[in-house]
């Protein structure tokens, strides 16, 4: 049986100032994903993530987390006591120390992990006594991440987390992450546009591109399914379009014809079989080249 | 915990709001004897022109100690300090008075909108009772230190007039800040408000008894005409229908 979804969205729209920021978004996060969701910068991550958190309110469609509906304001409160969140700015309040945002934030939430709370304040070597107005940007992203950790929650929304960190700062977010989620039984859902960090550590992702889903599946699936396909061709590669199923874009260079196949390769080669190519090189392509020959195919 | 945060993100307006109330009415009593030095001097003053007038008539009402108190205190400073420290507890995000991220931390509680704004305005009334209590109780209370007396009474009844026509400017200041998001803009336009009414008040002075700032200073009580119950009851009832605005806007808004 298929996990539950915890997330789905249904054509959700929403537009701010008759800009469309999301435009018919369609996503569905099962339980137990790591799902990261994939997208340029204003591709509509944030707004999917406010949407969901009840921030902002879809101008159409159905967004449900945990099957509760979160354009509900009495269902967005049951929602956000399930949800840890971390935002893109990891902005708490400044005039805090880091133990009066921590005795701020816990009780809020009766499935609070103090042990959790102590592991991560000597893992992340917070200063309690510390302002959050005088963390580094670094510091501030950790503390943001236990205070979403320790919520007990089923669901963690993370909003591009390591943006503005350091390679090494970043290394340290993601392991600190992935240790977490491998220990507790819960759903993960973040946004990047580092494809690199989506690589490591989501086994489900989802690209959007102009507020809609462009590539939605699992991860080692989506490796499986996407092909590369070089025709080398005795002259000039004919411009004949192929017809087989999947083909997410096609290039003509001189001689040679490069295909992108979202259905594997075999229906195509068949078909271009029929074109006598003098080569056929099937290469298998990275999650980086299926973004960028995804979001770019829309332009 | 909200009201820990709301109390942390105005603390230092309302405590500077509450020293400099507390020695401007100290101020006002323990100078009684000075000023009843120069009343003397008063006659020769020219009391031709507005100017003179006014002079006058404070003058008259200082002769006995509780016409000094109202004219001193009651009609004058906290009717301009207390509604710009007013319009400063109830200005700034509701959500978050630091920025608007973090705001989004506050959204991602599970506590509602309307319980977010709620807590919000409470601490702001909760300061602003305080800001015109205090002071005005302190009145009474060191009255005996120059040999004169003040009725607790009276301090409470132009207390409860300063407090109703100051949750007015508060609750003004609540509104805007539910529309800008900032501090500045919400402190700016109340604080335009707040002049407008005062200079309407001074120039229609026959209708000043229908004003805001003449409900604040408890003048019908102090004239012996009784509480402004029908004054105090329309500030509240404005006071109300401004946060049920504020409300609605935050509840409707886009983070």
């Amino acid at each position: 049986m298929a996990d539950p979804l915890i997330i789905e969205t249904t054509d959700l729209r929403k537009a701010y100032d008759g800009v469309e920021a999301l435009r018919g978004l369609s996503l569905q996060v099962p339980a137990g994903a790591i799902f990261g969701f994939l997208g340029r910068n204003g591709a509509g991550k944030t707004t999917t993530i406010k949407v969901l958190l009840g921030m902002s309110r879809a101008t159409s469609g159905e967004a449900r987390v945990f099957g509760l509906a979160a354009t509900s304001a009495d269902a967005s409160v049951d929602i956000r006591r399930r949800t840890g969140f971390v935002s893109e700015d990891k902005d708490l309040y400044g005039y805090m120390t880091v133990d009066e945002m921590i005795r701020f934030t816990a009780p809020f939430f009766p499935r609070w992990r103090a042990d959790l709370q102590q592991r991560y304040l000597r893992v992340f070597e917070l200063p309690l006594d510390r302002k959050v107005k005088a963390l580094s940007r670094g510091m501030r992203t950790k503390l943001a991440l236990l205070l979403a950790l320790c919520r007990g929650a089923d669901l963690l929304i993370l909003d591009e987390p390591t943006s503005g960190l350091d390679p090494a700062m970043t290394e340290e977010v993601l392991q600190a992450l992935v240790a977490h989620v491998a220990g507790e039984e819960m759903t993960v859902f973040f946004s990047s546009h580092q494809i690199a960090e989506v690589d490591q550590i989501a086994d489900r992702v989802a690209i959007v591109d102009r507020g809609r889903i462009v590539v939605s599946g699992e991860l080692d699936e989506l490796r499986e399914r996407y092909r590369r396909i070089r025709l080398v061709f005795d002259g000039d590669a004919p411009a004949a379009p192929l017809r087989a199923p999947g083909i997410v874009r096609t290039r003509r260079d001189g001689r040679v014809l490069t295909v992108l196949s979202s259905a594997g390769a075999d229906p195509i080669v068949a078909e271009a079989r029929a074109l006598n190519p003098v080569s056929v090189d099937v290469a298998p392509v990275t999650l980086k080249e299926i973004f960028l020959e995804t979001v770019t195919a829309e332009d | 915990m909200l009201w820990y945060k709301s109390w942390l993100e105005t603390r230092w307006r309302f405590l500077i709001g509450l020293g400099l109330l507390v020695l401007s009415a100290s101020g006002i009593v323990l100078f009684y004897p000075e000023v009843m030095k120069l009343m003397p001097l008063v006659p020769t003053i020219d009391t031709n022109g507005v100017l003179g007038r006014r002079i006058r008539e404070a003058a008259e009402l200082q002769r006995e100690y509780r016409g000094y108190v109202w004219s001193q205190w009651f009609r004058q400073t906290p009717s301009q300090m207390g509604t710009l420290f007013a319009v400063l507890l109830g200005s700034g995000n509701p959500l978050s008075s630091g920025s608007e991220d973090a705001a989004l931390f506050t959204l991602s509680l599970p506590a509602s909108r309307n319980r977010l704004l709620a807590v919000r305005a409470g601490t702001g009334l909760a300061e602003l009772l305080a800001l015109t209590f205090i002071p005005s109780l302190l009145i009474p209370m060191l009255s005996p230190a120059i040999g004169e007396t003040y009725g607790l009474g009276s301090a409470l009844v132009h207390g409860l007039c300063l407090f109703v026509a100051g949750a007015v400017f508060f609750s003004l200041a609540i509104l805007l800040s539910t529309v800008f998001g900032d501090l500045w803009r919400p402190l700016m336009l109340a604080c335009a408000v707040a002049v407008i009414l005062g200079l309407a008040e001074i120039l229609l002075r026959s209708q000043s008894m229908h004003g805001i700032f003449w409900l604040m200073s408890g003048e019908s009580y102090f004239r012996r005409t009784g509480v402004p119950w029908a004054g105090l009851l329309v500030a509240a009832a404005l006071s109300v229908s401004m946060l049920y605005g504020a409300a609605i806007n935050i509840a409707r808004r886009d983070f």
